[in-house]
């Protein structure tokens, strides 16, 4: 029988406001342990909740730049779970009034025909504590970091809408992009401030049941999003062919056995409201406020890029993928330099450079107004590329401007057709069948002259004036 | 006989000099004192110090008011049973008592010791600092000899607190003193109230709406049909905010931690079942089985909160104030049941139903004349005390 796969994702992202939702501590879950806390977010009797307003807009941009609708009336309310990183007991979440219904992401299908992926609900909730166990000499111990306890979440409900991993892990680029261009979140998989859950169930192609679903936690990447996913759907499908029954229950991605593996269940009821935390109208005027605040997002973007600066869909597409690299190009572009230069050294040479040394665009030693001052340089033909390829990586070392370097390490390009005169006669001289190679016809000798001209030159020659000399010569001689 | 406080201020001079200057208010331990042994009447919190003074506390403390300590309490303030409020009035140990009312027992505390005890209009006063049980019913009660004690401390207390931002944003009500003294406030008898009443009660509270109308009060008799749905929708809601709410006093950053469990987990469990007492433990059962068996009925609960609260509105149209009787609250003797509380308090419910102020005044001494409770809309907070005082002349002009 041919199986299809039904999947829905819930997805929490750490919001990166200055402080809690609920209360002052600043939220950096990353502090020395339980250094970020108070009564209010180590849940102690008698405090009381205050949802904070930057919270609740970064929330709100979040929706809006998923396309969800922000509903005029939501609510706090009582999430009871018990486990040892709640140990209040409960988890502050909108459980029946969320913030904000509806919204998607249209994805490409692979046949290239238009997909979309539907949201069912975004809602905010507080982030629990983070477990430690240790050993203390030979026993162990467990300990609670409040830190991260009280920190704003918000949850991303899609409707069962996927069919494959692959929509799965485009779904979630597309997010995360989108939220990163709202500057609500990070949303590194990596770091945890993007948790992806699927919930997958499997069932005969063509039919339109839903069948009982599993749920699969614990991808920190994602590749192991697709990869988790895809390993259960096989899973089922084995096991619905050998006649077993799939239960609900959660299961962990394993990422080194390549293997999902089931997990204690957490006891979790039927929500109630809690009083103490006002439910949150927000009215007309608010919520235009808000989308007036939400920047630009990628398909946007990329279409501005495109027609702006002359570049193709795929081009402008990469370029606003992430908010940071569409940023960097703007700056370079508004720093004089030609769209096409800019983009092609920010994508093949800064963005590897990089990557190289584990450093993000946004930590970058070489600022977008230094890379703009070397390509201009280049553009004037005082260095050649070669230079200009050198030049950067001593950017990165040195951090120093681009004219001190090139000064500094004479890499001033010779254009002057007379100084190169007395070298491309030496190379002339000394390759004869090179020469007559080029008179047939090969280009790949004309590669070579060049080749011998630079390297005699120290590499500073302008590899144009070169090719142009060689040619009159060569044909003056022929 | 042990001593009324459990916990005595060692230090009661008041930090601020202020209108409640040299007034002796005491405190129960679910109303934060830092540095006091805040325990709620709880296992749970046996040894827990509150960090930081409640909102209600930090105000009295500001306006001058003198703290002598914590008095007994039932376990989170549920019942009366085990409680001791309203005996540091009898004894005079203090001007005015502040003990929460969950279903009435800070109004019939007061009544079974002279005094007078109101339940404001809910959201009047922060909530900051309170160890609470169920949140959208409980409300700080007052307990004083007159009312006119009970709205100096209102003044002083009540209003906007930016440590809780689940006070509504709406204008404080008046307290100042009324300057004119009005006419007469007319009287809304709420019929159905008596009927929850025995006959002999339901007689001496009938004998006093007549004095009253003699002593030139308007007394007419108003319906509420539902009025005994106010039990029921108390018990439902009630015990799953309780049930939902009460995991927080974990009992293992402070109280008994069990011993003796094999893990964390299995230890943050044990501690929980052993931290509270066997009527707390029925409530929370009680909850546990609306919110995760029965969630429909409690649902269902919500949806008749909302039409009695409508209905008490139009009540309150047809007169000043409303009138019914007080109650007696549970049972003495044997160990009360939730039942025994939901049937004892059965005449003072409704306003942790509604959030609207009541205002229980006492017998007369001698038992010729019942209690009374009085009850206003929601923030007629000052119209309330300045009726209960009008009634109380009246009474004394009698005797
Ligand atoms: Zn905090």
């Amino acid at each position: 029988m041919d199986f299809e796969a039904v999947i829905g994702l819930e997805i929490h992202v750490e919001l990166n406001c200055p402080t809690k939702l609920f209360c002052d501590c600043p939220n950096r879950p990353g502090d020395e342990p339980n250094l970020n806390t108070c009564p209010t977010c180590l849940w102690l009797p008698g405090a009381q909740p205050r949802l904070s307003q930057a919270a609740l807009e970064k929330a709100a941009l979040v929706c809006l730049a998923l396309d969800a609708e922000l509903q005029p009336l939501s609510a706090f309310d009582q999430k009871v779970y018990y486990y040892p990183d709640l140990p209040k007991g409960y988890q502050l979440s909108q459980a029946h009034q969320p913030l904000a219904r509806g919204g998607g992401i249209e994805l490409t299908a692979e046949s290239g025909s238009p997909r979309m992926l539907r949201i069912h609900h975004i809602h905010m909730e507080e982030d629990v504590a983070r477990l430690v166990h240790e050993m203390e000499g030979r026993r162990p111990i467990s300990l609670v970091d409040f830190n991260r306890a009280g920190a704003p979440l918000v949850e991303i409900v899609t409707e069962p809408d996927f069919r494959s991993p692959r929509e799965a892990m485009e779904f979630v680029k597309a997010l995360r992009t989108r939220i990163r261009y709202a500057g609500a979140s990070d949303c590194s998989l990596e770091t945890g401030t993007l948790r992806v859950d699927a919930n997958i169930s499997v069932r005969p192609r063509g039919s339109a049941e839903m069948n009982t679903k599993v749920e699969i936690k614990n991808m920190n990447s994602i590749r192991h999003v697709g990869d988790a996913i895809a390993h259960e759907i096989e899973r089922q499908v084995a096991a619905v062919q050998t006649g077993e029954t799939v239960v609900l229950h959660t299961r962990l991605w394993d990422p080194e056995k390549k293997a999902t593996v089931p997990m204690r269940a957490k006891f979790a009821g039927p929500c109630v409201p809690d009083p103490s935390v006002p439910a949150i109208e927000l009215t007309a005027d608010w919520r235009a406020l808000m989308r007036a605040r939400l920047p630009e997002m990628p398909a946007a973007r990329a279409g501005r890029l495109a027609t702006q600066h002359g570049l193709t869909a795929d081009e402008s597409q990469a370029l606003s993928a992430d908010p940071e690299i569409a940023g960097y190009f703007e700056a370079l572009v508004g720093g004089d330099v030609a769209p096409r230069p800019a983009m092609h050294w920010l994508l093949t040479q800064l963005l590897p450079a990089l990557k190289e040394r584990r450093l993000e665009l946004g930590a970058s030693p070489v600022a977008p107004h230094r890379l703009a001052g070397l390509l201009r340089m280049l553009a004037r033909d005082e260095i050649n590329a070669n230079a200009a390829r050198e030049v950067l990586i001593e950017m990165f070392s040195t951090g120093d401007a681009p004219e001190v370097i090139v000064a500094a390490r004479g890499y001033q390009q010779v254009s002057d057709p007379n100084a190169l005169e007395a070298l491309i006669d030496q190379a002339l001289a000394a390759n004869p069948a090179a020469v007559a190679d080029v008179r047939n016809g090969q280009g790949k000798a004309m590669g070579f002259l060049i080749g011998q001209v630079m390297q005699a030159s120290g590499g500073k020659a302008n590899p144009k004036i070169i090719r142009d000399q060689l040619n009159r010569k060569i044909d003056a001689a022929g | 006989m042990d001593s009324i406080f459990l916990h005595s201020n060692p230090d009661p001079a008041p930090a601020g000099d202020g209108p409640l200057r040299g007034l002796k208010v005491a405190l129960q331990p679910n109303l934060a004192a830092a540095g006091w042994p805040a325990g709620a009447g709880s296992r749970a919190l046996a040894g827990y110090l509150a960090p930081e003074d409640a909102t209600i506390v930090r105000r009295l403390r500001q306006a001058g008011a003198m703290l002598p300590g914590y008095t007994r309490m039932s376990e989170f303030g549920w019942g009366l049973q085990g409680s001791e409020a309203g005996r540091a009035l009898r004894e005079h140990a203090a001007d005015a008592e502040l003990v929460l009312d969950l279903a009435g027992e800070s109004r019939v505390a007061a009544a079974r010791a002279g005094a007078c005890g109101f339940k404001p209009s809910y959201g009047l006063v922060s909530r900051f600092g309170l160890i609470g049980l169920m949140p959208s019913l409980e409300v700080c009660g007052v307990l004083a000899g007159t009312p006119a004690k009970i709205r100096g401390i209102l003044q002083a207390v009540a209003g906007q607190d930016e440590h809780d931002f689940s006070m509504a944003d709406e204008p404080v009500p008046d307290f100042a003193p009324p300057k004119t003294k009005a006419r007469r406030p007319s009287l809304g008898i709420v019929t159905e109230a008596l009927d929850l009443m025995s006959g002999e009660q339901a007689q001496a509270f009938r004998d006093l709406q007549g004095s009253l109308a003699r002593s030139g009060f308007i007394v007419r008799e108003v319906s509420c049909p539902d009025f005994p749905l106010f039990a029921l929708v108390h018990r439902i809601i009630g015990s799953v905010e309780a049930s939902s709410s009460t995991g927080r006093y974990d009992s293992v950053r402070y109280g008994p931690r069990a011993p003796g469990a094999r893990n964390w987990n299995e230890m943050y469990l044990q501690s929980r079942g052993a931290a509270f007492g066997p009527l707390l433990k029925r409530l929370l059962f009680q909850g546990a089985f609306f919110q995760f068996e029965r969630y429909e009925a409690y649902e269902n609960a919500c949806r008749i909160r909302a039409r009695l609260l409508a209905a008490m509105q139009r009540l309150s149209a047809q007169a000043d104030v409303l009138a019914l009787p007080a109650g007696d609250g549970e049972p003495g003797g044997n160990p009360a049941t939730p039942a025994d509380i939901w049937a004892g308090f059965s005449p003072t419910l409704f306003a942790n139903v509604t959030g609207q102020p009541a205002l229980i005044l006492p017998p007369a001494p001698d038992g010729a004349r019942p209690a009374i409770q009085l009850a206003a809309a929601r923030l007629q907070d000052a119209r309330l005390l300045a009726a209960g005082e009008e009634l109380l002349d009246a009474f004394q002009g009698d005797s």
